[in-house]
């Protein structure tokens, strides 16, 4: 249950390594996306696209409802929405933008 | 469930628009505004008094990377169902 | 279903159906199943002489998931009885 984390595994040779973890998040997946809800996110889609805003829920396809929405193509903010639903198929991550 | 929010889904938010006007943001650089009259859990829609918009960028010979014209195509369609595979973003109208 | 349902209702009426490839077809709604497979009767290929290929062709099966819209005769849908039934079926929807 509570034995401590395991080393982590040998880096492999993947193109790019995965970002740092934050120091404070620990546990599932699931565990993370709950820890989220109502607080400020980028979503990065597939295509490159980011929408920063306050995530008011997600599904279990990942569909997601954003508040106060920002969608950043290049850096660049192209684009404002109130409200936004964003449909799961089309999300890469989901990124806390503030500490949990 | 946090009950601070006054959506507990994300469908939620698309039940909420119904007879809205919404923007729906669409794979092929292709957006559409349309009053809403259906969904199902696809995002297949159907909306009526539609304007869609298409965004063409036209690379111009020789220009430097991403100095592309961007031009825009606009259509009307008085009733149309969407379907849902294409959908990327849906927007209610903004209620602030 | 709902979709299914609305489609069913509009069975020998003339629709024009999108593709993903750009080709738009139209023609009267013979059926529609499950999956939003359309058959189509007395088509006409918008673009003609893109498509010389499809001036022979009467009628077609497309396959769902290759349309990216639908355009109804407005006439034919009604808006307020879709977002009733449209509400009706979110509210069956439990949530996993």
């Amino acid at each position: 249950m509570d034995s401590p984390t395991p080393p982590p595994p040998p880096p492999t040779n993947d193109q790019s390594p995965p970002p740092p973890p934050p120091a404070t998040t620990s546990g599932s997946p699931t565990d993370f996306l709950k820890g989220v809800v109502g607080k400020r996110v980028i979503v990065r889609l597939i295509s490159g696209v980011d929408y920063r805003g306050v995530l008011s829920c997600l599904d279990g396809y990942m569909n997601i409802a954003l508040e106060q929405t920002e969608e950043h193509v290049n850096g660049a903010v192209t684009n404002r929405y109130g409200d936004a639903f964003i449909r799961g198929n089309n999300v890469l991550y989901i990124s806390a933008a503030e500490v949990l | 469930m946090d009950p601070s929010s006054s959506i507990q889904e994300p469908f939620d938010l698309i039940r909420l628009s119904l007879s809205e006007r919404v923007f729906v943001k669409l794979r092929g650089d292709r957006e559409l505004t349309g009053v809403l009259h259906a969904y199902d859990g696809h995002m297949n829609l159907i909306l009526s008094d539609v304007e869609e918009t298409i965004m063409i960028v036209d690379v111009a010979e020789g220009a430097p990377e991403g100095q592309g014209t961007v031009n825009v195509a606009k259509r009307k369609m008085e009733m149309l169902f969407v379907r849902g595979d294409g959908v990327i973003l849906v927007s209610p109208p903004s209620r602030t | 279903m709902l979709i299914f349902s609305v489609f069913k209702t509009l069975t020998d009426q003339r629709v024009t159906v999108e593709l993903k490839n750009d080709l738009s077809i139209s023609g009267v709604l013979k059926s529609v199943d499950q999956f939003l497979n359309i058959r189509l009767d007395s088509i006409r290929v918008l673009d003609e002489a893109r498509h010389p290929h499809m001036m022979a062709v009467k009628n077609c099966f497309i396959r769902g998931s290759v349309v990216r819209y639908v355009t109804l005769p407005a006439e034919h849908v009604d808006t307020q009885l879709l977002e009733d039934a449209t509400r009706r079926e979110a509210a069956t929807q439990v949530k996993r």
